[in-house]
């Protein structure tokens, strides 16, 4: 390990951080301005310009990621903050989120079989909408490949919260439980740190959304998937 | 001092996911530690075990850069370049179209049965 490598790319990694946030701060609708996005394309093309592999990155992330446990931890505050709305409306949210899960395997299934992929990369990207150690046990489950899956879950974790508001806004659907539902349930924790930055009443439903899309993913999951594939 | 409060609050935070994670591995429940320590967390605040300023400046802070943690996990898709560029456009596809569906239809229930909810009230008052 080379200690002036990971100093060198987590130094990147924050000033690309600072960098997406100045610009998603002047531009904060625009999908592209995503912040995890933006870093994310800054962050591997200087990483290709200098000639460095994943695995010089890997000992950083390492450190970078230390704190992403007790941060998933704390949405418990705005949940708590929110728990009147929580009740309140405790129906519509459990039915938004099921029937959210439910679309997600049904589509994907769908799609996947349309465009005619391989048997395990579908399998690789049923449980896409959960977040990382979840989905990897229930692509074991039902036999997909565990390292296509967790890339498969990062993608539609970036893709889901670059459109997520964006398409709601085009909706004009402003309801705050209804947005941090949508982008809860469709791109897992990553969805939840953009629904954050909109507010604390967005940022703990979609808190609430991905605790429960797991649950519910990872039950139905290993019973729905072998009938999507019979029947698709 | 306010520093030296924040710092504590997130060792607490991270005792927590400690905790969940200890518990989820030794009772094989389908959520990831992180998700248990929240809800565990959750009830602590809600039946007033614990109150709310023992964590809310370290959990502030921890939220405000939430997005900051996935950057370097979102770095780990450049491993997967040559598989995206041979079927790109079919698995973007998918990711994206799948994603859309999974939005609208979570958003519209939610509003559909919030207003349905929110009438029965009204009847009722």
């Amino acid at each position: 390990m080379n200690l002036w490598i990971t100093l060198f790319v987590i130094a990147v990694t924050i000033f690309s951080y600072w960098f997406s946030r100045r610009l998603n701060r002047r531009n904060p609708t625009s999908p592209l301005t995503n912040v995890v996005f933006l870093s994310t394309t800054i962050i591997i093309l200087i990483l290709l310009a200098s000639g460095l592999t994943f695995e010089d990155y890997t000992p950083g992330k390492n450190i970078m990621t230390f704190l992403l446990g007790p941060a998933t931890v704390a949405l418990a505050v705005p949940l708590h903050k929110n728990v009147q709305i929580l009740k309140r409306y405790l129906v519509p949210i459990l039915s938004g989120i099921l029937l959210g899960v439910l679309s997600t395997l049904i589509s994907v299934a769908a799609l996947a079989k349309l465009l005619g992929l391989d048997q395990v990369i579908t399998l690789s990207m049923l449980p896409k909408s959960v977040t990382v150690p979840i989905a990897v046990e229930i692509t074991r489950i039902v036999g997909g490949d565990p390292a296509l899956t967790a890339a498969f879950v990062v993608a539609t974790g970036t893709g889901g919260s670059m459109i997520a508001f964006w398409l709601l806004d085009r909706l004009k659907i402003q309801n705050p439980i209804c947005r941090g539902l949508a982008i809860g349930t469709t791109a897992h924790g990553q969805g939840t740190a953009i629904a954050i930055q909109e507010g604390e009443l967005p940022g703990a439903m979609a808190g609430i959304a991905m605790a429960l899309t797991a649950v519910f993913t990872s039950f139905l999951a290993p019973f729905l998937i072998p009938f999507l594939l019979i029947i698709f | 001092m306010r520093w030296l409060k924040i710092v504590l609050q997130i060792a607490f935070l991270w005792l927590l996911f400690m905790v969940g994670d200890l518990v989820v591995s030794l009772l094989h429940i389908p959520v990831p530690g992180n998700v248990f320590g929240m809800l565990l967390l959750f009830g602590l605040l809600t039946f007033n075990i614990i109150p709310l300023k023992w964590v809310e400046e370290g959990a502030g802070l921890l939220l405000k850069h939430m997005a900051f943690f996935f950057i370097p996990i979102a770095v780990g898709l450049m491993v997967w370049g040559d598989l995206f560029l041979a079927q790109g456009i079919q698995l973007l596809t998918v990711v994206m179209i799948g994603a859309v569906v999974t939005i609208l239809t979570t958003a519209y229930t939610v509003l559909f049965l919030a207003k349905k909810y929110d009438k029965k009230e009204g009847e009722r008052a």
